[in-house]
């Protein structure tokens, strides 16, 4: 082949991968997408929270400075300029995470750890709980509030504080929560059952009386504290109706663009999400409370737990959210480690179909054998609490009652007492790294090597989350290593899944349909704090030497922190108040 | 003509390629012995909720009909919609691939600047020390996992040294330029912007070596004793007997003839750097297609996966098909037809 003959080989050679190159980098023919990406599901029967704390009368409004609304911009919207960066380092707190769970920050859809931490600094809700207090409801864009029984329904009135604006500088109204919390329900997405199953809210639920002023009607199966303790969520988050309505697009309520653009009025916007890398949060110009003391939050996405120990120790990185508890050990100097509460509950199931697991007293025994201080102090250095009841600490009703300590001589006595011997059992168990820092390998074996001692024998197969989920979810499992979240700030929401077969939940998947779900459902609508407190006592007592579980621990909520950052604290709810965080040079 | 002809012929095979690799993808994928709307929905869903997921999805459907519905909607151009990000698979592709991209051919570049110069060095100081050095070195980077190596490699140059970042694309308090290519350095180029191009280069750097390492190695071995073979050619040693200068009797008759099996071992590279960037990725903080893939398949996201695979299946065949019309330049005794 002479030299002529050659260019057309190499010109091929460099237009195949230019035109690779380009094909793969250039902006797509089609990105808009044409049906809602974010309306997915359509909950009808139910967790089936139904509950009833006391908070029913009108705390006064303390906590918004308010601006007066005196003028009226429409549009606007105060996000996602993709090419902006942080102010500076002094003004930014970077925030490094692992969060690959972020799918979307619309406060209608988010129902994922990193969703959740954005969306509660970037909406308000008309209520909110105020820093790790999970006891007591407080204003936020609502200054009061009443609940009304009103015949066959419940009727929750909503006075909202005036002069209250949205990022975009619109007044924040009855309309916007109307068309917010419709807009929930048609959306239909991840965390809508809070309002459809637990409020049994519907489309003409929710009613503007005038601009200031919301109506909510439950019906009489609702609580209304449980209600209230939804609306705390992120969920409960009001966007600007003006600005999300600008961005509807073939009905889809603006799910799309809410997917990384906000629409707010809390202390900060979002400024970009660039996926896998990075969310930026400035601080919201038109918020009604205290200014924020940080101009940026960089919530940095970095996977590895070793890279972040590294960030952290050279001060790239302010708060490192995923480092293990050695890691966490060893810092020092300018670094340190700080906890924060974590509501998740780790239980094992028994499945009370599969013989002889029907007997209490083998249950029983199993509890008993485990070497609960054993799985805190050597697999979690510590860093997790004896919590053996079904409601986690600080929960309102919350029982701190832990009998269980290893007593193999007790566990034998009652496996005699039962008349079983050579017990042979499968428990599943999760693959990976189970939150808390301990691989859930480890804590499978620790439970097998406490069960040989008094002669239960079991095999442990480890699954997939999802293929774990699939057999526990259809009664299959025999024994089941899990842990459990709670989805709002009521005891609720723990005791319903944990004692009512009908909620085809935990228990029904445990198999365990027992009277005690009566007592739950009627404590959940309870309004007297003193009296629910006292039969949640008496559920919870129930369940720890009746049900069909062994609840093992409740984790910390590790972080490495510098040592200049102030007022950082973890809600147990999953979330940090960014806007009261500063830091010193 | 006969180009024109090579090529319709290597497009056939292609398209019967990206059929096959469908629909393999899509039968294993389906063959998991789990629930991706559980996954999607979490544990606390009910089952209404997970039944309106599946017959939002179409996940209720029969396997091959869920197919056929793929395929249909493929050659439309949609790849569907993934299940975790519930966007576009086309538009997430669209954001991720470009980092790979960047990064997979910085890698690759690194791979050919350093390993065919190892390479030759090393078979023209054969047993002597520089060849010593190459050998060990190759061995070494045949043989260390990636992952440990990026986490030294972070640990030392950035967390000891400070002269190298330790992840990410660019410095957190440096915006990028606007997208054009999606190519950090490239696009910061376009735009002028120095900054963004000399911290995005940084931040290049340490993944591409890492990615690279691999490569280099096997590259490195290939150019040696493609070149150890070359050399003991009778026209090498007909063109020392002409009085050539050794420079040219190695860098004019003997490189380029030991490039062609090179240039192979370069294209099958090419795709084992695409599939590496998984774990380069992970560690670099780099928001690449790699990474991307990983939480699709662990989220039994089959659209995204189906999306990832086509892609990278697309890339290695341009990637094969280019090495193959590299060595109609290279060797001219080689015809397609």
């Amino acid at each position: 082949m002479n030299r002529s003959h050659r260019i057309p080989y190499l010109l091929v050679s460099l237009f195949t991968f230019a035109s690779l190159a380009l094909a793969a980098c250039a902006p797509a023919a089609t990105p808009a997408p044409t049906s809602a990406p974010a309306a997915t599901v359509a909950p009808t029967s139910a967790p089936a929270a139904t509950s009833a704390p006391a908070a029913t009368s009108a705390p006064a409004a303390t906590n918004t400075a308010a601006p007066a609304a005196t003028e009226a911009p429409t549009t606007a919207p105060a996000t996602a300029a993709p090419t902006t960066g942080p102010a500076s380092a002094a003004n930014t707190l970077t925030f490094d995470s692992n969060i690959s769970d972020l799918i979307t920050v619309d406060p209608a859809v988010a129902y994922e750890y990193s969703g959740i931490l954005v969306v509660h600094n970037v909406y308000q809700s008309l209520v909110t709980f105020v820093g790790s207090d999970l006891t007591t409801i407080k204003p936020a864009l609502a200054d009061s509030w009443d609940t009304k029984d009103a015949g066959d329904h419940w009727e929750l009135t909503f006075k909202l504080h005036p002069g209250n604006k949205f990022a975009s500088g619109n007044p924040i109204t009855a309309d916007d929560v109307v068309y917010s919390y419709n807009r929930v329900v048609a959306i239909n997405g991840s965390p809508a059952f809070l309002f459809t199953d637990v409020g049994g809210i519907v489309t003409d639920s929710v009613k503007a009386i005038d601009p200031l002023t919301v109506q909510i009607n439950l019906p009489k199966t609702a609580s209304p504290g449980a209600f209230l303790a939804v609306l705390t969520n992120t969920i409960g988050g009001v966007v600007d109706s003006k600005v999300v309505k600008t961005h509807e697009a073939n009905g889809d309520h603006a799910a799309t663009w809410l997917i990384d653009h906000s629409a707010g009025s809390g202390p900060y916007v979002v400024d970009h999400w660039t996926k896998e890398t990075e969310v930026l949060l400035k601080a919201n110009p038109n918020y009604g409370g205290a200014k924020p003391v940080l101009d940026s939050i960089l919530l940095k996405h970095v996977a590895e737990s070793a890279n972040q120990l590294t960030e952290l120790q050279k001060g790239d990185a302010d708060v490192a959210a995923n480092l293990t508890a050695e890691q966490l050990a060893t810092l020092s100097g300018d670094a340190t480690s700080t906890k924060g509460a974590d509501l998740r509950l780790f239980y094992l199931g028994m499945n009370v179909a599969m013989k002889p697991l029907d007997k209490v007293e083998v249950r029983e025994a199993l509890r008993m054998a485990i070497d609960y201080d054993g799985i805190i102090k050597d697999l979690l250095s510590g860093n997790a609490q004896k919590v053996q009841t079904i409601i986690p600490i600080p929960m309102f009703g919350a029982n701190s009652n832990a009998p269980f300590q290893q007593d193999v001589a007790g566990a034998k006595a009652l496996l005699q007492k039962a008349g079983v011997s050579g017990l042979s059992f499968e428990m599943l168990i999760p693959d990976g790294a189970a939150p808390g820092g301990v691989q859930w390998a480890d804590l499978g074996a620790k439970l097998k090597s406490d069960w040989d001692q008094i002669g239960v024998t079991v095999t442990i197969k480890q699954e997939s989350f999802a293929e774990l989920l699939k057999s526990y979810r259809a009664q299959k499992a025999v024994l089941a290593l899990l842990y459990w979240g709670p989805d709002f700030a009521d005891p609720d929401t723990n005791v319903t899944p944990f004692t009512s077969y009908k909620a085809h939940s935990i228990a029904w998947r445990n198999s365990w349909d027992d009277p005690i779900a009566t007592k739950s459902a009627a404590a959940a609508l309870m309004t007297d704090p003193t009296a629910r407190v006292a039969a949640y006592k008496e559920i919870t007592e129930y369940v720890l030497h009746n049900g069909p579980y062994a609840v093992l621990y409740q984790p910390a909520a590790l972080f490495g922190i510098r040592t200049n950052i102030q007022g950082f604290a973890w809600n147990p709810m999953g979330f940090a108040d960014f806007w009261s965080i500063s830091k010193t040079k | 003509m006969a180009l024109l002809s090579y090529l319709l012929r290597r497009l056939v095979g292609f398209l019967a390629v990206m059929v096959g690799v469908s629909i393999i993808t899509f039968a294993l994928s389906h063959v998991v012995p789990a629930d991706p709307a559980i996954v999607a929905l979490g544990d606390h869903a009910s089952e209404a909720q997970i039944n309106a997921f599946r017959d939002k999805f179409g996940l209720n459907k029969p396997v091959p009909e869920q197919y056929w519905i793929y395929v249909t909607n493929l050659v439309q151009g949609d790849l569907g919609t993934s299940l975790r990000t519930r966007r576009p698979v086309a538009a997430d592709l669209r954001d991720f691939f470009p980092a790979t991209f960047e990064l997979s051919l910085t890698a690759l570049v690194f791979s050919i600047l350093i390993g065919v110069p190892a390479g030759v060095a090393s078979a023209v100081s054969r047993n002597r020390l520089p060849d010593h050095v190459v050998r060990v070195v190759s061995l070494i980077g045949g043989s260390v996992p990636i992952f440990w190596l990026g986490l030294v490699l972070i640990g030392f140059f950035y967390g000891r040294l400070g002269w190298l970042p330790g992840g990410a694309r660019i410095d957190r308090f440096i915006p990028p330029a606007p997208t054009v290519t999606g190519l950090f350095t490239i696009d910061s180029l376009l735009a002028g912007n120095s900054q963004a191009f000399w911290s995005s280069a940084q931040h290049l750097l340490l993944p591409a070596l890492t990615l690279g390492y691999f490569s280099t190695a096997i590259i490195a071995r290939m150019m040696r004793s493609s070149m150890l073979e070359v050399l003991n050619q009778d026209y090498v040693l007909a063109a020392r007997a002409k009085g050539q200068r050794e420079v040219k009797v190695i860098w004019h008759h003997a490189v380029r003839n030991a490039l062609i099996p090179t240039v192979t071992t370069i294209g099958v590279t090419f795709g084992s750097l695409l599939s590496g960037a998984v774990l380069t990725e992970t560690i670099f903080s780099w928001p690449g297609l790699g990474r991307y893939a990983t939480n699709s398949a662990i989220n039994l996201d089959f659209p995204a996966v189906m999306g990832v695979t086509l892609l990278a299946a697309l890339v290695y065949t341009a990637a094969n098909l280019t090495v193959d019309v590299g060595y109609n330049w290279l060797d001219p005794r080689i015809r397609s037809g």
